[in-house]
Parts: C-alpha cells; sequence; structure tokens
C-alpha cells in the first residue's frame, strides 16, 4: 500500500491542489488514499490502475467544491499579487500568474487543464477519467484555454514576444 | 479559411492533431494574419507554461493523515450492524446480483414453459391399452426372504414398510448371489490342484463366518461383497488375484 501511495501521492496531490486550491488539497488527497486502498480489492481492472485514481481525485476534488458551494474557491491569500510590469526578460512569476489564473476558471475547466496540459495525460486518456468523450474532452480544453488567454492577457503578449 | 475558424483549430494545431491539408490551411492562414498568430503565439507560451509548472510535493503529514483516516473508517465499519456492512457489500455488486437474477427468473419460466408443454403432449396421446393382469393376492406380505430381489413396492403399500425393508432386500439378493457362485465354483473346483482347494476352502469358510457375525445389514453386506469378489476370482480362475485377496483376508 505504501509503494503505491509513493507511486501516485505527487500527482494525486498535484491534481487536488490545482483543482481545489492549497488549503484544503491535503484533504482531498487523503479522502483520495483511503478511497483507493478501501477500494483496490473490488477494482475490476476496466481502466489502467492510474487512471481509476486520477478519476478518484478528479471526482473527490470536484465533490469537495460542490460541498462547499463556491465555484470560485480559491481565497484572495492563494493568488499571488501580480507584478505590475511583468520583467520581459526572464519571467519568473509566470508559473505562479498562470497557477492565479487557473484559480479563476470553472471547476470543470481547471480539471482539464490539469489532467492535459500540466499533467500531460492524453485526451482518451482525459476522457476516461472525465467519463466523457474524447470530442468533449477537446473542446473543454479548447475552451479552457482561451478563457487562460482572456484571464492571463498582455503576460502571455510578453511571453510569445520571448519566443 | 477565416480567422474564426482558425482559431477554433488553434488548440488542436498546436497539439500537433492537425495533418495534412487542414494543418496546412491552419499554417497558411497563420502566416498572412497577424491577429491569429498572436493569439496562436499566446495559446502555445500557454501551453508551455502550464506543462512546465512544477510538480507539487505533498506535506510529510499526508501519509500519517491517509493511515488516521483509514483506521477510523475500519473502527466505523466493525461499529456499523452487519445488515449495513452487507448492504455495503452487495452495493458495488447489484448489477451482476440483478442479472443473475434475470437469467435464474428467466430459466425458471422457460423450464415451467417446457414442463406444461410436456405434459400437454402426454396428455394428447392416447392412453395406453389395459392389458388385464392376473391379480396376486397377497395382503399379508412376507419380509424377504434370501434369493427374493423383487423389492419395488407397489402402490397399495405402505412405502415406510417398503423402505425400512429395503435393506434387508438387499442383503437377501447378495446371499442369493453368493450361493449361485458357491455352486459355479463348487464345480471349478474340481478341477484345482490339492493345495488350491485347501486353500478356497480356508478362504470361502472364513469369509462365511464373518457373514454369520456380523450384527447389522451394512457389515453383513460388506462381508457378502467380499465374499461374492472373492468367488468371482475364483471362479475366472485369476491366481494371482485370487491369492492377493486372499492374502488380504
Amino acid at each position: 500500500m505504501e509503494m503505491l501511495y509513493h507511486q501516485f501521492k505527487r500527482r494525486v496531490f498535484g491534481m487536488a491542489h490545482r483543482i481545489v486550491g492549497a488549503n484544503d488539497a491535503e484533504e482531498v488527497a487523503q479522502e483520495v488514499f483511503v478511497r483507493v486502498f478501501r477500494g483496490l480489492a473490488n477494482f475490476r481492472g476496466d481502466s489502467a490502475l492510474s487512471t481509476w485514481i486520477y478519476r478518484l481525485t478528479v471526482n473527490a476534488a470536484l465533490s469537495h467544491l460542490a460541498r462547499r458551494g463556491r465555484r470560485q474557491e480559491v481565497s484572495d491569500e492563494n493568488i499571488p499579487e501580480q507584478a505590475a510590469t511583468p520583467e520581459p526578460e526572464r519571467d519568473p512569476g509566470l508559473a505562479s500568474r498562470i497557477e492565479a489564473a487557473m484559480n479563476q476558471l470553472p471547476a470543470g475547466y481547471r480539471a482539464i487543464l490539469v489532467l492535459h496540459d500540466v499533467e500531460g495525460l492524453s485526451h482518451e486518456e482525459c476522457a476516461a477519467i472525465l467519463d466523457c468523450r474524447v470530442g468533449t474532452c477537446k473542446s473543454q480544453l479548447h475552451k479552457a484555454r482561451a478563457r487562460m488567454r482572456e484571464l492571463l492577457g498582455s503576460i502571455m503578449v510578453l511571453a510569445g514576444d520571448r519566443r | 479559411m477565416s480567422c474564426e475558424s482558425v482559431r477554433e483549430k488553434l488548440t488542436a494545431y498546436l497539439d500537433g492533431e492537425l495533418e495534412g491539408e487542414r494543418g496546412s490551411a491552419v499554417r497558411g492562414h497563420l502566416r498572412g494574419c497577424d491577429a491569429c498568430r498572436q493569439i496562436a503565439a499566446d495559446e502555445a507560451a500557454l501551453r508551455d507554461g502550464l506543462r512546465s509548472l512544477p510538480p507539487l510535493d505533498p506535506p510529510a503529514s499526508l501519509w500519517a493523515g491517509v493511515q488516521s483516516r483509514l483506521a477510523a473508517e475500519e473502527v466505523k465499519d466493525a461499529e456499523r450492524p452487519a445488515w449495513g456492512r452487507a448492504l455495503t457489500w452487495l452495493r458495488p455488486r447489484a448489477l451482476h446480483i440483478g442479472f443473475a437474477t434475470v437469467a435464474l427468473g428467466a430459466a425458471i419460466v422457460l423450464l415451467v414453459m417446457k414442463l406444461q408443454r410436456d405434459d400437454e403432449q402426454q396428455v394428447a396421446v392416447k392412453p395406453p391399452i389395459q392389458v388385464p393382469v392376473p391379480e396376486i393376492a397377497s395382503n399379508n406380505p412376507e419380509p424377504p426372504r434370501a434369493g427374493q430381489c423383487n423389492t419395488t413396492p407397489s402402490d397399495d403399500k405402505d412405502v415406510s414398510a417398503a423402505i425400512a425393508a429395503e435393506p434387508a432386500a438387499i442383503t437377501a439378493c447378495y446371499a442369493q448371489t453368493v450361493s449361485e457362485l458357491i455352486e459355479v465354483a463348487k464345480e471349478a473346483r474340481g478341477e484345482w490342484p490339492a493345495d488350491r482347494q485347501r486353500d478356497f476352502d480356508i478362504e470361502l469358510e472364513a469369509l462365511q463366518e464373518k457373514v454369520v457375525r456380523a450384527t447389522d445389514e451394512r457389515p453383513r453386506q460388506q462381508a457378502y461383497r467380499k465374499m461374492i469378489r472373492y468367488l468371482q476370482r475364483a471362479v475366472v480362475r485369476d491366481d494371482v488375484a485370487l491369492a492377493n485377496l486372499g492374502g488380504q483376508q
């Protein structure tokens, strides 16, 4: 069990962190691992073990958000202050601004971004985890990225200029 | 290709999912359209930024928290009533149980239908011609004796009495078989050498003694069966088998 925990702890915690925010990530990750360990005996192997665990993670995170009844659940303290003028040469704050922008997305968009763009899972894996069709998954990703571009605005222009 | 159409395909294009002409069309449009090219650059930067986000290490307390919650869940399980645990066990299997129940129900329905059809066919068949059988009057049936192997109870007899009489009847059948085999063996015995005749007599006497000594039907039947096996081998002059069997007695 402990081996399984160590194998998946980063991804489970990372997904939970990026979907529910820093304050509740540990609680959600705990819940996921408890479900994994208690449900492992009944795991039928219909999907890959990792897919099953990520599905539990996303479901637990989304359920957690629903329970707390917040759509934009991340508190202000988790959004780092944005620099008035980003440094064009080396943009050390880009990652934190991306995280902050993600926190402003609806939970569904956040989930697909985390799965596909952050964790690097394929559309097929994302569709299996989110229990939707691959086409729906692609469409959601497109909308999520568009929303992110709107939120980040000029930061992306600067990043684009550096390229 | 319009700007709107290109922007809809940008995500797929940047992820390398547009091949052939569709990819070329988007690429061609981007070369000539500054606005779309800027959006594509933004989206590419966003995608790269998302992919390069650092992995997040869980706090050291996570594992302890998991263990603590697991322990709490197990205690909760133990405190739940048995029917609650049964429900928990049944819930994930509800689908299978449902299918099994439907399949069993269908099998029962098919069986009943088949039985009904068989009954109808039997009714449709003309009844057999009744052949008058001479009646054997026997108001007080005697218990089975040696050689009386017909143990089938007739319809007007008490079934429980017939069942009770059955072990004795089986013993009677064995006795009948043994007596027949002894007759045959005695004929064969005349051709055996003297020492073999002596062995046969000794063994047969020992076996008969076991039958006599048996106090119940079951050991008596066992003794009869041994004797039958011995005599069968003796009759076919299976020397090896006879010697072996004799050695075991």
